[in-house]
């Protein structure tokens, strides 16, 4: 080895950490500014300091107090978390139907259903708020969670993994007098949890973050989720940054904290959902 | 024999049920009603139904007409313009680097896509923050370096600033879901390719461009898509930070530089209440996406089998 070709590498490497290092710093700048400025006392978030100088958590008690976040976690966590479950339930149930069930017009229906996802979502938001309307849902957590709870992309997922399971292990429960339900309960779910996992994950993930479908089917605060209750606040109190950030920082814990934990389910989603045919 | 034919396709229904019903109700059913709404007009949103006035086409003739409309697609189209080109470099750029022996490189993994899964109004919010005017942090950074032009107005305030900090914000939130595609892809490519090609004495700007382009050329058509998509949905970004504004003079007439068609979309339906007009404009969207998909599924067919 001559010593040229190790100091190359040295410089190689610095390089590197030097700009993966200032990417970090670009991506997550705004949640550090956001948490550092939830911190600050009123009046203080324009100074130019990096750190509160005199840190409170004045800001987080009244986001929960004085304004209604703590009803709008509550909302927003029924409606997130019965949709991620419904959702997951009703695509694994029609995944496993195509997976292992032979009916008719089975793949014409399949590829109707997936049709659907070049749909753009944008599209869908008048004719179903009209639905919601003469159903006389508005206001409802039923308009908030059961719209959203044919997830096409979830069925994708879902049976594209059913397909690896060997189909000798179905068949051989079925002679040992095993009913379509147990086959599912005891064997196909199993088997699924990883990718079952995944698209909980991320329902539960798009239903604590959607905005738009939320802010037009309710107009009662009581029902408000957390961004919707956040775009209230930002409205009404345009000038109270230290708790606008407060309260946006309590709102990215959740997600944060699963994220952290559950990492590769998303990873999985995202790599999965990519390479459909 | 037949009884068990029967059986199997029974107890198919039963598992499809509750999923093919939801997607009967609220995505198929839908996509017709909304062809009918777009119609006729609705004048009173209250009680929709008892309101409406069938008007055949004229929505469509009025949206062909209507210059704000036209305005609204080129904005979706430069919002596009934007997206597409600074995700695939901020994503490759991101792979690329990850794509190294590296210490800590979970760590940094995990932090490059992280700001994907959270909220997108929330990360709005607070960027609105770091760009607001006078005291905003980029504007002082700025102001630092000699640069005063956005103290006044911030980075949304002013026609020629606003979109592309829009975009920015959507950029640095999803990079990470790209870098994710694209370190998948670069981890897929055999080393042994690399090894043949060095043998055959390609340098490092080769082996770049003839091996490792290519082989990422699905990836990157899906990134486009993706940026198109994102242009045609756009909307609580723009809500989140600049309401469709700051104004914009063209010639005589009057804009708003944020003003895609999504925002336009959601002012027509739930400010304005005009849902037939705002059901006509879902459609002539729609067609624009599955155009644009269909534009995909053509480019990526044949060159996906290496």
């Amino acid at each position: 080895m001559s010593g040229e070709s190790k100091a190359a590498a040295i410089i190689r490497s610095v390089v590197i950490y030097t700009l993966i290092t200032v990417a970090a710093i670009v991506v997550l700048f705004p949640f550090a500014w956001m948490i550092l400025t939830a911190f600050k006392v009123p009046g203080t978030e324009f100074d130019l300091e990096l750190m509160p100088r005199h840190p409170t958590i004045e800001n987080f008690k009244r986001v929960f107090t004085e304004f209604g976040f703590l009803r709008y976690f509550m909302n927003s966590s029924i409606v997130a978390v019965s949709a991620a479950l419904f959702a997951t339930l009703f695509a694994s149930l029609a995944a496993y139907a195509f997976s292992f069930k032979n009916f008719i017009l089975k793949e014409k229906v399949f590829a109707i259903i997936i049709a659907s996802m070049m749909v753009p979502g944008l599209m869908y938001v008048v004719p179903q708020f009209a639905i919601i309307k003469k159903l006389g849902w508005m206001n409802t957590y039923r308009a908030m969670v059961i719209p959203h709870l044919a997830n096409v992309f979830g069925l994708f997922l879902l049976r594209q993994y059913m397909a690896s399971i060997p189909r000798s292990l179905v068949d051989a429960a079925k002679i040992d007098g095993a009913s379509d339900i147990q086959i599912y309960g005891r064997i196909v779910v199993p088997l699924s949890l990883p990718i079952i996992a995944t698209l909980f994950l991320l329902t539960f993930q798009f239903h604590w973050s959607n905005f738009l479908w939320q802010l037009i089917v309710t107009n009662k605060e009581s029902l408000y989720t957390v961004p919707v209750g956040l775009a209230m606040f930002k409205q009404q109190h345009e000038q109270l940054y230290t708790l606008k950030m407060a309260a946006s920082a309590v709102s990215i814990v959740p997600i944060s904290v699963i994220f952290v934990f559950a990492q590769r389910y998303f990873i999985e989603g995202v790599t999965k959902g990519a390479v459909k045919e | 024999m037949r009884r068990s034919r029967l059986n199997e396709n029974l107890t198919a229904l039963a598992f499809l049920s509750p999923f093919v019903l939801i997607f009967a109700l609220f995505l198929a059913y839908p996509l017709f009603y909304s062809f009918f709404l777009s119609l006729n007009k609705v004048t009173v949103l209250v009680n929709v139904f008892d309101n409406l006035t069938f008007v055949g086409i004229q929505n469509f003739v009025d949206l062909f007409r209507d210059g704000v409309f036209g305005w609204s697609l080129l904005m979706t189209l430069y919002y596009a313009a934007l997206i597409v080109p600074l995700g695939i470099g901020a994503s490759l750029l991101l792979a690329v680097l990850l794509n190294n022996k590296l210490k800590l490189h979970s760590l940094f993994r995990t932090a490059f896509f992280l700001p994907y899964v959270l909220d997108l109004f929330v990360v709005g919010i607070v960027w609105t923050y770091i760009y607001s005017p006078h005291f905003g942090i980029l504007t002082r950074v700025f102001e630092f370096f000699g640069i005063s032009y956005f103290s006044e107005t911030g980075f949304l305030g002013r026609a020629e600033s606003a979109m592309p900090a829009v975009v920015m914000v959507n950029v640095l939130k999803g990079a990470g879901f790209g870098m994710i595609l694209y370190l998948a892809a670069l981890q897929n490519i055999p080393q042994s390719i690399y090894e043949a090609a060095e043998v055959d004495g390609a340098n490092w700007w080769q082996k770049l461009i003839r091996i490792t382009m290519p082989l990422l050329r699905p990836v990157t058509l899906f990134m486009v898509i993706v940026g198109v998509v994102a242009a045609l949905n756009s909307f609580v970004e723009v809500y989140a930070m600049t309401a469709g504004g700051p104004s914009v003079q063209v010639g005589d007439r009057t804009y708003q530089a944020t003003w895609v068609s999504g925002y336009y979309l959601f002012d027509t339906f739930y400010v304005k209440l005009r849902l037939g007009y705002a059901a006509a404009m879902s459609y002539v969207l729609l067609a624009i996406a599955v155009a644009v998909s269909l534009a995909n599924l053509r480019l990526l067919r044949p060159k996906t089998d290496y």
